[in-house]
C-alpha cells in the first residue's frame, strides 16, 4: 500500500516537473515577445582598469534595437526594443548612481518598448555599446539586449605650453628598497637601472629649465620598507597630484619567463586622450634607441597612471630577463640614450599639446 | 505509523530536491563548447594528478577554457581541454591553469610553485586563493603580472555564473602582484588581451 502511495508521489513530482519544463518552452516559442528581466554589474576590465556598467535585459524571444543618447532633459540614452512589449519586467530599475542612476521601461507601441537610460551624466556616442544576444544552448541562456555604458572620465581643462621651461615634471624611478623590483639572469636589479636612467632625465630636463620631482633619488622605498602596494604605489603618485604636476613619467624594466622576449613598451590609462599622446611620443623616442623593438603603447589600469591626476606614462625599457637587453641596461651610454629618447619625447609632447591647445578631450 | 512518518520524511526530501533543483545552479557549469580557435589542444587531462580511474574516461566530459600567453608575452591564447566531469568546474580550471600548457608555441603564466589554496563562488564574483608563490616566484615584470591577472580572470569569466574575480594570497587580499598593476577589488575579463 505504502509502496503505491510513494510511487503516485514520485510520479508527481516527475510530472510536475515536465509541466514546469513544457510552461518554459511554450513561453519561449511562443509569437509574442516579452521584456522579462533585468540586471546590471560594473565592470572593471582586469588589463585596462577601466569601468562600465553593463545592463542585460532578458527578452523572451529575438528582438530589434536602436538606440540614441537624448539630452532634451536629463541625459539618457534610449533604445527602441522593436517586436518585443512589456511583460513581467520591473517598471523600474535603480542602476549604480555613478555612471547611470534608472532604467525604465516603458511602452511605445503595440509592438515597440522603450528602454530609458537615466545617465548620471552625460557621455559621448563612442561611450556606450548596444547589442543583442541569441538564446544559448544552456537553458540559462535566453534571448538578450545588451547595453555597456563606459564610467565618464572627469573632464579636466589642460592648456599645455610648447617647450620644457618651466614644466613641473615628475619622474619616477620604478620600484627602489625593500622591493629590487625583476632580476636579470646577471643579477642586474631593475630599482637600480629605473634610478640610473630618471637621474639622466632629471639632469637633462633641468638642464632645459623644468622643474624635476623626483619620487625617490636614492636607493629607498617611498613609503616605507615593505609597505603594501597600494600605500608604496599611492605615495609615488602623492608627489605628483600634491605638487599639480604637468606630466607624470614612471621608468621600469619589463620582465617575462620566456628570455628571448625583449622590446621597448609605454603604457598610459584610457581617460583623457592626453595620456596616449604623451605615450606615443615617449615611445617613437625611445624607439630611436638601437637593440630595442619596439613593442608600441598600450593602454592599462596600472595604479600609478591610473591615479595620477595628469597625463600619464609608465615606461618599460626593455626587459631585465633578456641577456641581451640586461647587458645593454647596464651600459651608462644605452642608459644615457634612453633618458634622451623620453626628453624628447616629453618635449614633443609640449609641442604637440600646445598646438591641439584647450580642451578636456 | 512508523512507516508513515517515513514517507513523510521521503516525500520531504523529494520536493525538497525538486525545489533546489528548480533554483538557480549555485555550481559553476561549464559554458557550452565555443568554437575551436587556432592553437586550441583538445585533450582529456585528469586534474592535478590525481588517479582517476579508467573507466572514469568513459564518463562523460566538460569542457574548460584555460589562457596561456603568446611567446612574445603580447597576448593571450584560449585552450579548450575535454576533462571528466566534476562538480567543481571552476576549481579544476584553476588547476589546469597551475599545471601549464603543453602547447610549445604558449607559455605557462603562473610563477613555478604556485598551488591553488581554496575557490569560492559568491554573487558571481570567484573569490581564489593561490599560496605566496603567486608573489613571490613572480618574475617582477608588467608584462607577466599583466598577463598573469588577465590568465585567471579570462579562465574564471568563461563560467557563466562567474562575472568577477578577487585574487587573494595565503587567505587574504592583495593590492598588487609586483607593483604595477591594482588588483585590490574583483576584476572582469579582459577581452583586449586576447590575441584575435
Amino acid at each position: 500500500m505504502y509502496r503505491i502511495v510513494l510511487s503516485f508521489l514520485l510520479l508527481m513530482v516527475f510530472m510536475s516537473q515536465q509541466i514546469g519544463m513544457a510552461a518554459t518552452l511554450s513561453d519561449s516559442s511562443s509569437s509574442k515577445t516579452e521584456l522579462a528581466n533585468a540586471r546590471w554589474l560594473v565592470h572593471k576590465d582586469a588589463v585596462e582598469g577601466t569601468s562600465k556598467l553593463r545592463l542585460v535585459i532578458d527578452t523572451t524571444g529575438p528582438v530589434q534595437i536602436n538606440g540614441a543618447l537624448s539630452k532634451n532633459d536629463a541625459p539618457q540614452l534610449i533604445i527602441n526594443v522593436k517586436g518585443a512589449t512589456l511583460g513581467k519586467i520591473d517598471n523600474s530599475v535603480d542602476l549604480d548612481g555613478e555612471i547611470a542612476d534608472k532604467v525604465t521601461f516603458n511602452k511605445k507601441d503595440d509592438n515597440t518598448s522603450q528602454i530609458v537610460v537615466n545617465l548620471s551624466s552625460m557621455i559621448e556616442d563612442s561611450d556606450y555599446q548596444i547589442f543583442t544576444l541569441p538564446s544559448g544552448t544552456s537553458s540559462t541562456k535566453t534571448f538578450r539586449v545588451v547595453i555597456d555604458i563606459n564610467k565618464p572620465v572627469p573632464h579636466t581643462n589642460y592648456n599645455f605650453t610648447p617647450g620644457l621651461k618651466d614644466k613641473v615634471i615628475v619622474i619616477d624611478p620604478g620600484h627602489g628598497g625593500s622591493d629590487s623590483g625583476a632580476i636579470g639572469p646577471n643579477k642586474t636589479q631593475e630599482k637600480t637601472i629605473t634610478l640610473a636612467v630618471a637621474k639622466n632625465v632629471k639632469t637633462l630636463l633641468e638642464s632645459a629649465g623644468a622643474k624635476v620631482l623626483m619620487t625617490r633619488q636614492t636607493d629607498v622605498d617611498v613609503y616605507g620598507p615593505n609597505a603594501s602596494g597600494v600605500d608604496e604605489l599611492g605615495a609615488r603618485t602623492r608627489v605628483a597630484n600634491n605638487n599639480k604636476a604637468d606630466v607624470f613619467v614612471s621608468i621600469h624594466i619589463n620582465a617575462f619567463s620566456n628570455p628571448t622576449v625583449g622590446g621597448i613598451a609605454t603604457y598610459y590609462y584610457r581617460n583623457s586622450g592626453y595620456g596616449a599622446m604623451l605615450a606615443q611620443n615617449i615611445q617613437d623616442n625611445l624607439d630611436k634607441v638601437e637593440g630595442f623593438q619596439d613593442r608600441g603603447i598600450s593602454s592599462a589600469g596600472f595604479y600609478v597612471v591610473k591615479n595620477t591626476q595628469m597625463p600619464a606614462v609608465l615606461t618599460e625599457l626593455g626587459f631585465i630577463s633578456n641577456p641581451n637587453e640586461e647587458k645593454r641596461l647596464n651600459t651608462p651610454q644605452v642608459q644615457q640614450q634612453l633618458a634622451q629618447g623620453i626628453v624628447q619625447g616629453l618635449d614633443n609632447f609640449f609641442a604637440q599639446a600646445a598646438r591641439k591647445g584647450g580642451g578636456s578631450q | 505509523m512508523i512507516n508513515i512518518r517515513i514517507l513523510l520524511a521521503m516525500t520531504f526530501i523529494l520536493l525538497t530536491a525538486f525545489i533546489g533543483g528548480c533554483a538557480e545552479n549555485p555550481q559553476t557549469s561549464p559554458m557550452p563548447p565555443t568554437e575551436p580557435a587556432q592553437n586550441e589542444q583538445q585533450q582529456v587531462v585528469v586534474p592535478n594528478g590525481q588517479n582517476t580511474p579508467l573507466s572514469s574516461l568513459a564518463q562523460e566530459t566538460m569542457n574548460v577554457t584555460v589562457y596561456s600567453a603568446t611567446k612574445d608575452a603580447m597576448y593571450l591564447v584560449a585552450e579548450h581541454q575535454a576533462v571528466p566531469k566534476n562538480t567543481h568546474p571552476a576549481q579544476t580550471a584553476i588547476e589546469l591553469l597551475v599545471a601549464g600548457t603543453k602547447n610549445a608555441e604558449l607559455v605557462s603564466v603562473m610563477p613555478t610553485g604556485t598551488q591553488l589554496r581554496h575557490i569560492s563562488i559568491k554573487n558571481k564574483v570567484a573569490y581564489v586563493d593561490f599560496n605566496d608563490k603567486l608573489v613571490k616566484n613572480n618574475t617582477g615584470g608588467s608584462a607577466s603580472e599583466m598577463l598573469l591577472v588577465a590568465a585567471i580572470v579570462n579562465t574564471l569569466t568563461e563560467f557563466h555564473d562567474i562575472e568577477k574575480v578577487q585574487i587573494m594570497v595565503e587567505g587574504k587580499k592583495i593590492d598588487t602582484i609586483s607593483g604595477h598593476m591594482d588588483i585590490g577589488e574583483p576584476l572582469s575579463r579582459s577581452e583586449k588581451i586576447i590575441k584575435k
